[in-house]
């Protein structure tokens, strides 16, 4: 029985001890990887394009490609 | 979804260095971190010389996500790389990892003390809030979800680096090579204009350069 408070005992130091070196849950927290807000959402500062709907992924995706055109010359000016 | 990519086209770049001016002004860089540089080859021989605007090429398979050892990494559906400032802790494994030297560092007070990376987010922020402030002074403008492509290709005034989905920027691309073939230059430079980039199938390989022949060399 005296053994077996001896091994009780050294546990719980043991684990008092390992505590220290755990990290604290708000650091960890923070550490976390945050997920990013897909572009299509829009950015709702005043100086997005028009012609698109934020929240749609596909009229984002035609309004850009559209733009991405727009560097062509050879589509641009006949 | 779209693959955003860069293309730089050698024989349109100019060294004006207007995308590095731009990339600068819109996203408030940090004097002493350049996310965008213009390199030239061959200073000063007619016909030769080249230029081509460098930043972070948004690789497939990153390097720089590779080595991380904070993973602060991550690629956004569009195909662009981004990285979250609060978990970067500065080491600088990045800077070593890329081939195109996209990772940039702030060095500042004393003992050589570096800030986190800092490098081209294809004008789309980072993990902050869409378009707010805090996402604007950590990364800088989020021109994508503003409906709008990065500015140093949208404001290139010889067209020569250009931005966006890469089957649409390989296949303006493409036209101007085949273009260029049509009018005597490059001719047999076939479709994508690999070879005018690695030399066509009748180019010899490039001999090095004997050890002995170099000044120093051992």
């Amino acid at each position: 029985m005296k053994l077996h408070f001896k091994t009780l005992g050294l546990c719980v130091a043991a684990a008092a001890l390992l505590a220290a070196c755990s990290e604290p849950p708000a650091i960890a927290a923070k550490a976390a990887k945050r997920p990013d807000v897909a572009p299509y959402m829009g950015a709702n500062d005043g100086f997005m394009t028009k012609g698109w709907t934020p929240g749609n992924q596909a009229s984002w995706t035609e309004s850009t490609d559209k733009r991405t055109q727009g560097q062509n010359e050879y589509s641009r000016v006949k | 979804m779209a693959r955003m990519k860069f293309i730089c086209d050698t024989e349109r770049c100019i060294e004006c260095n207007g995308c590095v001016t731009a990339c600068k002004n819109e996203n408030e860089v940090p004097w002493g971190v350049n996310r965008r540089r213009v390199v030239t080859v061959n200073d000063g021989i007619i016909g030769q010389e080249k230029s081509v605007s460098v930043a972070c090429m948004h690789c497939s398979d990153a390097p720089c996500m590779a080595v991380c050892p904070v993973d602060c990494f991550y690629r956004t559906d569009e195909g662009v790389v981004l990285h979250d400032k609060d978990i970067c802790i500065g080491c600088g494994y990045c800077s070593f990892a890329c081939p195109f030297g996209a990772p940039q560092f702030l060095s500042k007070g004393a003992f050589g003390t570096r800030s986190k990376m800092d490098k081209c987010t294809f004008c789309s922020g980072g993990p902050e809030a869409n378009g707010s402030v805090a996402e604007f002074e950590k990364y800088g403008r989020n021109r994508l979800a503003e409906g709008k492509l990065p500015l140093c290709a949208e404001m290139c005034s010889t067209k020569a680096l250009i931005g966006g989905d890469s089957d649409i920027i390989s296949g303006i691309f493409n036209q101007r090579v085949a273009i260029r073939e049509k009018n005597g230059k490059y001719p047999g430079s076939k479709a994508f204009g690999w070879s005018t980039a690695y030399g066509g199938p009748d180019t010899p390989a490039p001999t090095p350069t004997p050890a002995a022949k170099i000044p120093g060399a051992k």
